[in-house]
Order: structure tokens, then sequence, then C-alpha cells
């Protein structure tokens, strides 16, 4: 039998055609070695070249290794040797180019036409209209008529201009960040506490620590990398999760602490109390580093035991256990994301955490610190360079000399620094709403969905004449109330340098072409700034990196010294930089906390030990409103408002599509909910639908709904903490009931 | 609009004149990241990655009796969904497709309460259910790991391993036209580097290992696998989900609750009301010439078997346009011997012939005589009894496909009943109708009015009742304490889609029960009511049949809320 002939062909055709082991559909999903020390990668993303961007969701900062062909960006895997993320990502991280495609990016400046629609204009067009309206609001309405909403989702450079131009170019006094919203908290926290916003630790403090005290944060799904280095922890450590859900990281810790929601301020007084009373505390360390520890020991005294049993619903034995857990630890490390943060009184909170770390001498000291776990990408940032609380470079305002050197190392004049830090985010709204401000410009952030009673923070964005919305996407809420939207490019198709949550500098890359005519917003303040006519303040502002050598100039002689910092490649060639690295110091590690010394950045060295008793929830609940309303994170693959998760088609798989209360089997049962029934959440301030998710990983009185669906903010209560005036969205008082009657 | 000259006065780099708009542009869309970044690689023999997943995979091949098995420490997985993302990106897969799941168990009491994320992905089974229910032979099992490999390019897109396989694991994409599934990374595995969900898990809570099938087998028999997850003893999955942690009793998946409607699968929809509807015309037309006292000459006869035979290739086309790839139909014979739906396939093949040969032999006085005439055609009774064996046997075919799935919804006896009930009552009302038009037409006595047709509409309408009364005593089970799949079907029934639960019933009701009971207590009537009851009837089966998929709980691991 031959195969070659007429017969034989036709046997093939016919074996071939019947059972078909390999053909195209094969092909699809031929894998290559991928080389450059990757293992074996999609045949048809097979790299001609990688490299390694930072990713640009949250703030841990991972190493993204992005496959490049030609230059442009095909796929990625994060980054084997970096020293964040040791080889993981969460999805977002896996998923970052995705949202780079979407169909909704902004390509072309649209300007709001007479019949309120927006059309297409040219840049030109765009930017003329935005300097002419803009300074015909401050011809009628004086400069402060004008103010900004930054963010901490872009580069640091990128924070720098948009501060410096908007204040020194065009004479705003008023700007703040979405920032606001995540680390003001902790920022005024630190700077009181310590004398300067400085995070003290370094990630290998979680693989270090034998006891890791987790409060308000779910680390599990909002900082997985974070989580992963928990994991690589040999000391077999006792993790402790202060939350009132049972969260996943409540989970999969050793210890959950079910709190009453927002009594941890009581928790925290009452521990310092027990520590002291029972001689549990470093009297040398707290004698020879830190002030007030009277007045702490006499405003503690006020919490024993049974009032902070009483307060927080724990049992006597439970806080017992916790405050033996602690003091039985070596290396006791605290972190705390906004489950302390967004807190009517979260500065005074994360100062009672700051509080316990020093009075145990667990400061300073491999796996030890008052650790607060960053949101955002750059909020880190933010805090030294947005130019709206502080001036560039953790600076004050207020303080002459800090003007004169900023001016000076701008070139520029003196008097064109403001002498005041600018109003907060929720004063901003307020002087919007009484007429003060007119027109604003809203940065890579989306308020019409993220800001505290949302109902409110819309109406205030309509009052304005002019407001100037420049985001990736045309589609973003705010985007929607905006005179003229500019189209701005993303994460992977500019260059900067973010800062993450230990302090470390990485860069970002051009790895992706912008869509249409979309800039990177530093382009955008080029433009801007020249039209404005202050274009030669910032001549020398000429790229990302060049901006990087001012803010390092910026930096010189504060604890975030980084002059040592070469430039863009030493930061790339050494996986991230942590600050401070003062010029002239060698980089030895490349993990490096703070404190080591026991020095901290107030004159006289010294910690400050602060005390402020609690104060009554803002809005508790009542007989009406009988439940109190937790919001949080609802996945790992979803971040924030979901301008960008969205628009993964991956990403929407792994979160649920239609908004969800948790709800308690108990409460259910009383108010006759069903499981997956569809019911209505109230507040005093609006009602939103949900399917109930009976479980009992919420406690009964309480409530759960995931932060990232838009009608969420429609029920928070616009409450504040005084001193950080970040929005407390952890606690509101609502009820709920059944949406209609059914089968069974 | 103002066109502000500032942004004019700027030259590029080559000193001609251009705008900073246009320069700035220009460098947007310049790719840096290489010229500035470039990168020393250091070249080595494994890729860096091996150090986090060195421990993680197994050294040695699987010995006979052995297979790799995903292994999951449940302690460890703590829901962060990279391994999901990560067999995506690493995988190449299309938008959106994703071939790893991870959902959530939750339970305990409110003093202690639970939750467990899972993820899950294909468990490589002993004896897969998608292999066997293949019809075109395009799942193969690797002899020596054990691996459960889809071949892409023979699927012909017939969905039926999605409806197999008790955990969801094979995935249609519309787009491609065929299924496609997790192979564990086994282009990976045979070199040493480790599925890239093993690679993307942070807390390194998947592995792969190697066990003893036999181990696999032991634990399905005692049922040990996942709480909230499909029984394990119709597979025999692999995977082995480890935990130090007692699980609660009150165990449940996060979507326990959630009922929803699933697939509609139209074109089976009509594929087998089509086919049950020719082959019970069929069969029943065969008998009346015998029980019904001649309704009909043998032209009513070859009127009958006409119809049937138009409905079976209709179904068949119907049938065909369910394939994601039709073009490859012809395989799916291949299947046969494990295959219900190779045989399903086969079987209306045959019926369709044999009908053919059957209805040919009515005429075939009248056709020009050919060789072998007589041996085709001479026994037309043959042909007939052949065709209604083999449309029987299809229709058989139909409900096993269904109750080889083990769902308990579609159980031999519920489909069973469904199936065998729609072939009788529309073979009923078929030949109700026609011969009644039949006789109409040649001015005949009104059939209806006639012992054979009252006995016809009698027992139409008894079985129109009996099937109907059988549909509509699902909904008890809303009562239900349990959420059982009765319940879950019975809810989407009534809520999601009681649309089409009304018109089923009314569609039902009408022309299986008013219909037939007003021409009997009439004495008779006009042959369109029984041409109307016939429509009627058809539609409300097709509903019936469109519920028997959307409202069918689908089967799979534990899922988390969506």
């Amino acid at each position: 039998m031959t195969d070659d002939g007429p017969i034989g062909r036709a046997r093939g055709l016919l074996r071939q055609a019947l059972l078909q082991r390999s053909g195209p559909l094969t092909r699809g999903l031929l894998l290559a070695p991928g080389a450059f020390g990757l293992g074996k990668v999609p045949a048809r993303a097979q790299p001609d070249q990688t490299t390694t961007l930072t990713c640009g969701f949250c703030s841990t900062g991972c190493g993204l290794n992005v496959h490049l062909q030609r230059g442009e960006a095909v796929n990625l895997t994060p980054a084997t040797d970096h020293p964040v993320n040791l080889g993981m990502a969460c999805p977002k991280g896996w998923e970052a180019l995705a949202p780079l495609g979407a169909h909704d990016r902004a390509t072309t400046p649209l300007l709001r036409d007479a019949h309120g629609k927006l059309v297409p204009v040219t840049w030109d067009a765009a930017v003329g209209e935005m300097v002419t309206r803009f300074k015909a609001i401050q011809v009628r309405h004086g400069k402060e008529s004008l103010a900004f909403i930054s963010t901490g989702q872009i580069p640091t450079e990128e924070m720098a201009f948009l501060g410096a131009l908007a204040k020194f170019g065009m004479g705003l006094r008023d700007g703040d960040g979405n920032t606001r919203q995540c680390m003001a908290t902790t920022a005024v926290a630190y700077k009181q506490s310590f004398g300067f916003d400085a995070p003290p630790f370094t990630y290998q403090d979680f693989e270090q620590s034998d006891v890791i005290v987790l409060v308000g944060s779910n680390l599990c799904i909002a900082h997985p990398i974070m989580w992963e280095r928990i994991c690589r922890n040999r000391n077999d450590p006792t993790i402790v999760v202060v939350d009132p859900r049972k969260t996943e990281t409540a989970m999969a810790a050793t210890e959950h602490v079910p709190l009453r929601p927002k009594s941890d301020l009581a928790l925290f007084h009452g521990l310092c109390h027990l520590f002291i009373q029972r001689g549990w505390i470093d009297r040398a360390f707290v004698d020879a580093h830190t002030s007030g520890f009277e007045a702490l020991r006499a405003g503690v005294a006020d919490f024993p035991l049974e009032a902070v049993s009483e307060a927080t619903g724990l049992t006597v034995e439970a806080i017992e256990r916790l405050a033996a857990v602690i003091h039985g630890g070596k290396r006791v490390s605290f972190w705390w994301t906004m489950g302390v943060n967004q807190s009517h009184e979260g500065v005074r909170l994360a100062q009672s955490i700051i509080n316990l770390a020093l009075l145990t001498h667990n400061i300073g000291r491999p796996g030890t610190g008052a650790n607060s776990i960053t949101g955002q990408c750059n909020a880190m940032g933010s805090r030294l360079f947005s130019n709206t609380t502080n001036l560039l470079g953790g600076h004050d305002f207020a303080n002459p000399e800090h003007r004169t050197k900023v001016a000076r190392i701008l070139g520029i004049d003196e008097d064109a620094i403001p002498r005041q830090a600018s109003a907060s985010y929720d004063q901003i709204l307020e002087k919007i709403l009484a007429g003060q401000i007119r027109g604003l410009w809203i940065i890579a952030t989306n308020p019409a969905h993220s800001w505290i009673n949302q109902t409110f923070a819309r109406e205030v964005l309509q009052r304005l004449e002019f407001l100037v919305v420049q985001d990736m996407y045309h589609s973003t809420e705010t985007a929607a109330l905006a005179s003229l939207v500019l189209p701005a490019a993303g994460w992977g198709e500019k260059e900067g340098t973010f800062i993450n949550s230990e302090r470390r500098f990485g860069v970002l890359k051009k790895v992706a072409r912008a869509p249409g005519q979309a800039l990177a917003d530093f382009h955008i303040f080029r433009l801007v700034a020249e039209a404005w006519g202050c274009g030669a303040m910032f001549r020398d502002w000429t790229s990302p990196e060049a901006v990087f050598q001012i803010l390092k100039a910026l930096s010189g002689g504060q604890p975030c010294d980084f002059t040592g910092i070469g430039d863009y490649e030493a930061i790339d060639r050494a996986g991230g930089i942590q600050w401070p690295l003062p010029a002239g110091v060698a980089l030895e590690a490349t993990e490096r906390r703070l404190l080591e010394d026991g020095v901290f950045f107030h004159a006289d060295g010294k910690a400050r030990l602060v005390f402020e008793a609690p104060r009554p929830l803002p809005e508790p609940t009542s007989p009406e409103y009988p439940l109190t309303l937790l919001t949080g994170r609802g996945s790992s693959s979803q971040w924030h408002t979901q301008t960008r998760t969205g628009k993964s088609p991956v990403l929407r798989l792994l979160y649920p599509g239609e908004l969800y209360v948790e709800i308690s089997r108990e409460d259910a049962r009383a108010l006759g909910i069903s499981p997956n029934e569809r019911v209505a959440v109230t507040s005093r301030r609006a009602t939103v639908e949900a399917r109930a998710f009976v479980t009992n990983t919420v406690r009964p009185g309480e409530i759960f709904l995931p932060m990232h669906h838009e009608e969420v903010n429609g029920l928070t209560l616009a409450a504040f903490d005084p001193y950080s005036r970040q929005p407390s969205y952890k606690a509101c008082a609502v009820k709920v009931r059944r949406l209609r009657e059914q089968f069974a | 609009m103002i066109h502000s000259p500032l942004l004019r006065l700027v030259s590029d780099s080559a000193g001609s004149p251009s705008s900073l708009v246009d320069r700035l542009l220009r460098e947007q869309q310049t790719l840096t990241a290489v010229d500035r970044f470039a990168r020393q690689h250091d070249q080595c023999d494994q890729p860096a990655q091996a150090r986090y997943y060195r421990d993680l995979i197994p050294l040695e091949r699987p010995r006979p009796g052995q297979q790799y098995a995903f292994e999951v420490d449940l302690d460890a997985c703590t829901g962060c969904k990279a391994c999901v993302a990560g067999c995506h990106s690493l995988n190449g897969l299309d938008e959106g497709e994703i071939w790893r799941t991870v959902g959530l168990l939750h339970g305990g009491t409110a003093e202690a309460p639970t939750q467990q994320t899972v993820t899950t992905s294909c468990h490589h089974c002993v004896e897969p259910a998608c292999l066997v229910g293949c019809p075109v032979k395009a799942y193969e099992k690797d002899p020596v790991t054990g691996v459960v490999r889809h071949l892409d390019d023979q699927c012909i897109g017939c969905q039926y391993c999605t409806l197999m396989c008790p955990y969801d694991a094979p995935k249609y994409s519309k787009q491609k036209g065929i299924v496609r599934k997790c192979d564990m990374c086994s282009d990976r595995l045979a070199v040493g580097e480790a599925p890239a969900c093993v690679q993307a898990c942070p807390n390194q809570a998947i592995r792969v290992r190697v066990i003893d099938q036999v181990q696999a087998l032991q634990a399905s028999e005692a049922g040990a696998f996942l709480p909230g997850a499909p029984a394990p003893d119709h597979t025999v999955p692999t995977t082995m989900y480890r935990s130090a942690r007692a699980t609660p009793l009150n165990t449940l998946p996060a979507d326990f609750y959630s009922a929803s409607p699933g697939h509609g699968h139209i074109s089976l929809v009509i594929m087998l009301v089509l086919t049950q509807l020719a082959v019970g015309a069929f069969c029943i037309g065969l008998l009346g010439p015998t029980w019904l006292g001649s309704p009909g000459s043998g032209g009513w006869s070859v009127v009958n078997a006409a119809f049937a035979l138009a409905l079976a290739v209709a179904a068949i086309g119907a049938a065909t346009l369910h394939l994601g790839r039709p073009q490859y139909a012809f395989r799916a014979v291949l299947g046969l011997r494990t295959s219900w739906v190779s045989r399903e396939a086969v079987a209306f093949g045959l019926f369709a012939q044999t009908g053919v040969l059957y209805a040919l032999s009515l005429v075939s006085d009248r056709l020009p005589a050919f060789p072998a005439k007589a041996l085709l055609l001479g026994k037309g009774s043959l042909w007939a009894g052949a065709a209604a064996a083999v449309g029987l046997f299809g229709v058989h075919c139909s409900v096993m496909i269904y109750a080889a799935t083990r769902r308990s919804h579609w159980r031999a006896g519920i489909t069973g009943v469904k199936f065998f009930g729609t072939t009788l009552i529309l073979g009923i009302a078929a030949v109700t109708a026609l011969t009644a038009a039949t006789a109409a037409a040649r001015r005949g006595s009104p059939f209806l009015a006639s012992a054979a047709g009252r006995a016809l509409l009698a027992f139409l309408l008894v079985t129109a009742l009996l099937k109907l009364g059988l549909e509509a005593s699902l909904f008890s089970h809303l009562r239900d304490r349990q959420h059982t799949v009765w319940k879950r079907i019975a809810l989407v029934m009534s809520q999601d889609l009681r649309t089409v639960t009304a018109w089923r019933f009314v569609a039902g009701v009408t022309g299986g029960v008013v219909a037939p009971a007003l021409c009997l207590l009439a004495g008779g009537g006009a042959p369109g009511i029984a041409v109307l009851s016939l429509l009627l009837l058809i539609t409300g089966e097709l509903l019936e049949r469109y519920m028997f998929f959307k409202a069918a709980p689908a089967s799979r691991m534990p899922g988390a809320l969506h």
C-alpha cells in the first residue's frame, strides 16, 4: 500500500477530515520559548525585548515585566527579580495593558457645545477655550475662584507640574487630590507623631515579624502581593486582623478581632492603658525617644478593660488575649489601611496605633513598625509633590524659608508661592457651593462616583461655570458633567515615577501608543502653561526626567532627601530605590526601613505620643436606621471607580456584575429576606437596590457594600476627620427592606 | 474657536516650524522604553521564575496507574484570582476567555463564621465525561500524564462536553466555534516548567502532583472531593483540595441561592421537538390503517410519511445549525462507541433514509423500473418497521444524551416522559390534523366525528393532561425548605421566565385539553380546530423544551457571587 497514489491521497484526506489532530485552531494556542529569562509564552506574543514598569493600580508598586515587539507592549508577566513582588502580581497587574485598548478612550478633546453635547475639537481650540474661560472667571471673581482636583494615579513629575503650574503659574490657591480620600489621615498622623509624613517600613518587615497586626485592612484582596510577603514569613507569625467583618484576610489570619464598627480607638486606648498598667512597655525607649507620655497615660486611664469591652463588643478575655499576643511578640508590626484612614477620628486612631508601637519599642527594628499601607500607586508621590497641602517636596507653604528655598530652586519669584496650604477637597466643594470657586480642573479622578454623599457632590459640580476633566476615558461619571474633556494618555503610554507604600521610586515607561490625540498629562500641562502665558516659568520642565532632577533638588535636606538617586536608569536598574538617599550616600540595600536610630523628625528628635478621647459616631444607628453600613473593596480585580478595571473582560469576569449587600443571617431572617433576594438599602440620603448575600461573615446589625458600584456613595454620610479632612466612608446608618413579595 | 498663537511659536528638533501640539503629539507616538532602558538579560537554562515554582511541580513522570493532578492548598488560597489572570495571559487566551475560576464557600455561625475561596479548573478526571460524550473524539486522555486534552481542530462545536462535564471546565468560544480547555499546560510540564496558574499564585496554593489513580477512585467512592461541588463518583476528578481547617456542615457556595436562566439552546429545542414530532407522526400514522379503521388510503400514508420526513430533515438541519463548525458535522459518526450524540445523529439519519425508502415503496408502482427496485422497495412494511424502530431509538438517544450528564433534573425518567410524551402528543395531534384535513380535502366524512377521530382526541386529551400535570407538579417544590435543583428550576420558571411559563401552559392547555374536549363534547369539529390544536401543541412543546435548557441549573464548582 502506498500513500502517494490517488487512493492513498484520498485515504489521507479522509483521515485528515475525520480526525484532525492539529491545524490552525491548535496553532492558535501554541507556546514558544520567551527568552529573556521567561519561560514559554504564547507564540504570537513572543517578545523581542522586555522591560519592567511599576504597576499603576495600587501602592504596592509591583514590577511588571512588559513583553515588547518592536518597542510595543504585547503581553506582560510579573517581574521575577523585582524586590517588591517577587515574580507575582494580582489580576489587575496581569491585566494592566487591557484597559489601554478600551473603546471609550478619549481620543480627542471634547468641548460642550451650545446644545449641551460634547463635540470633538482640536487641541489648540480646547486649550485656548480652557485658558480663555478660566481667565475670564479669574477676572470676574478673583484668582482664587479656580481650583484643581488632582490624583494619586499619575506620576510624581506630572503631579508636581500640575501643582506648580496651577499655583505658581495660574495663581490658584486651592487644589487637592483624591489622596484626600485615602491617605490624608495617615499623612497627618505621621506628621504630628513623627514630625514628617514618613511611613517607616520596608516590605521585608512583613517577612521578619513574629506578630503581625492588621487593622482595618483586607490585605488578601486589597494588597494581595503584600499578603504574598506575609506568606514568605518563615517565623510562623501570629497574624491578628482587627476588622468588624470576617474578611478573606480575617479567615487567613490566626486571630480575628471582630470589634464593633468604629470602636477601634477605644480598643487601642484600652490596649495602651493595659500595657502601661502591666508594665509591658519599654520605659527607657519611651523616655529617650518620645514626649507626651504622662498626658497619654492620664488619657488612656479612662479605658479600663470593662469599658473597652463595653465599647467594642469584645469580651474582656478577647482583649486580654490580644494584648498578650502583642506583648509576647519580639518583633510586632502594626499595619493599617482604609478601615483606619476613612474614619471620623482616623488621625487619632492611627496615632493610637503609633502610640502602642512606640510604647513597646516596636519601631525602627526589623519586623516592627506602625505602618500605613497606602492606597493608590502614587499617593506617596502626591503626599510629597502635589503642591496642595504641602509645598513641593514635603515643605510648608507657611514657612518663609521653605518658600525661599523652593523659589530659588525653581527660579521663580517667591511671591508666586501662596503663603498657606490649599483648602481640602470637601472645603473646595463647599467653596463651589458658596460661589467662591467657579472653575475646576479635575485630573485622573472620578468624584462624581467616589466622593462621599455623591448626590451632593454632583449637584456641586454642576454649579461650576467651567469644569475641565482630564482623563483617559470620556465615559467617566465625572466626564459626563464636564464642560471640556481633555484626552489623557495612561499608564504605559508615558514616562515618570511612582513612589510606593514603602517609599520606593519606580519607573513608568512608554510601551504603548496613546490612542488618537490623547496626550500624556505632562504634555497637557506644557500646553496649558504655554497657552496661559507662563511657559517661561517651566522652560526647564521639558521632560518627566528633567522634572525628576528638579524634584531631587527640592528634596535636598528634607527627611525624604533623594538627591543621591541618579536618574531613571539608576532606579530601573536597582528595581526601584527607596527614599531617603541623600547625595553621597551609597545604595547598599534594596530594602531599608526608617527610624533605626530612634531619631524622629521633630526638632527635638522625639516622637509625640498623641491622645484624644473617642468621639461619638457622626451618624449612629437609630430605631429608624438600625443597621451600620460598612463599605470597602469588593474583590482583588476591582479598582476604585473601575474606570480601568471595568474595561478588562477578564477582570469583569472576576467580580459580581450586580451590586450585592452582605447581610447577616440574623438580620435577614428578622427582615424576612431570603438569600439572593433583591432588597432596598436606604440611608437618610438615598436608596439603592442590591441583591442580598446572606452570610455570617458580617455580624448582626451591620451590612457591607462594595465601594466600586456607582450608587453606593449615594448612601454614605459626608463626615470628616477634623484634622485630615478625610471622609468617613466606613460607617453610616441605614435600613434594609425587601423589594417585593415572592414565592416561598 | 480660539486658536492660541502661543502654541505655534516652537520649532521642532529639525528646526522646521511646527506647533507645540504637533510636536507633543508626535512625541507621544514614539515608543521609548527600549531605547532608554535597554536591558541586559542573563541567559539562563531555566526560566527565572523557576526559583518560585521548582518545588511545586513533580520531578518524575507518572508511572502506570498514576497521573498528574492539581493540588490546591485551600488554607493558602485567599481569593486574589491571580491564577485566573495568569492562565489567561500566559496561554494567550481570547478576550474574556478563562480556563480557571475562583469560587467562594461560606458557612459557620455568627460567632464562628467561615469563608473559603476555591480556585478550580479542569480536574483531569480519571473517567472524563467530556471524553465519553464527545461525538467526534476530540478529547484524549494522555496515557502517560493523564492530562485530558482537547483537540481543537477536531472539535465541531457541539458543546455537548460543556453539558457532560459536571465542573464546567470546557469553555465554548462562540467566536471560534469550538470548545477549549485547560490542558494543565502540558507543553510547559513537558520541559519542566510549571503550569501558568502554579507560576502565578502568590501564595503557592496550587501545585501539580503525581497521584495514584486508585487513590482518586477511592476518594470518589467515598464522595470525598470538595463541599458544595458536584459529586465526584461520575467522573473521578483528580484535583486534591487540602485544608487543615474543619469545614462547617452548613458550608454552601456563595452562588448557591442564585437562580438565573442559563443558555436556551434554541436550535437544540427545535431539533428535539421536530424529531419527536416526526417520529411520533410517523409511528402513529403507521398504526392508523390497522387501529383506526383505515382512516385513509395509501395516498394518505404517503402524505403522512412525507410530512414526517420533511420534519426530520428540518430537525437535522436545525441540529447542524447548533454546531460551531457545521461543515465538519459528518465527524459526528466517530463517537458511536461511547457518545449518545453520535448515536442520536446516526439514528435520525437512518430514520430519514428508511423513511424515504418506505415512502417510495408506497408509490413504487408509479416509479420507473430500476435495478434492485424490488429488493429496495418491495417490502414497504419492512422499511416502515425499521424507520419506526430507529426513530424511536433516536428519541431514546435524545433522552440518554441528557440522562448521561447525570444531572438529576435531566435524569432518564423525567427526560424520557418529556421526550416520549412530546413524541406521543405531537404524533397524535399531527395524525389527527392531517387525517382531518385530508378527509376534508377529499370531501369525505368528517374525521373528528368518527370513532377513530374521537379515540385520537380522547387519547390526546389524556396524554396532554398527564404531561402538563407532571410539568406543573414542579411548582410544588417552591415550598421546599432546601434550595433543591427542583426549587431552583421552579424559581427561574416562576420569576425570570414567568412569561414563557405562562405561554407554555396556555398553549398546552388550549391545544391539548380545551380543543380536543370541545370537539369531543360537540361530537366533532372543523379540521381547522385540529390543525390549530397541532400548532398550539407544537408551540407549547417548543416552550417546554426551551425551559428544559433555559431553567436548568448549571452544574459547576462552587461559584462566587455574580
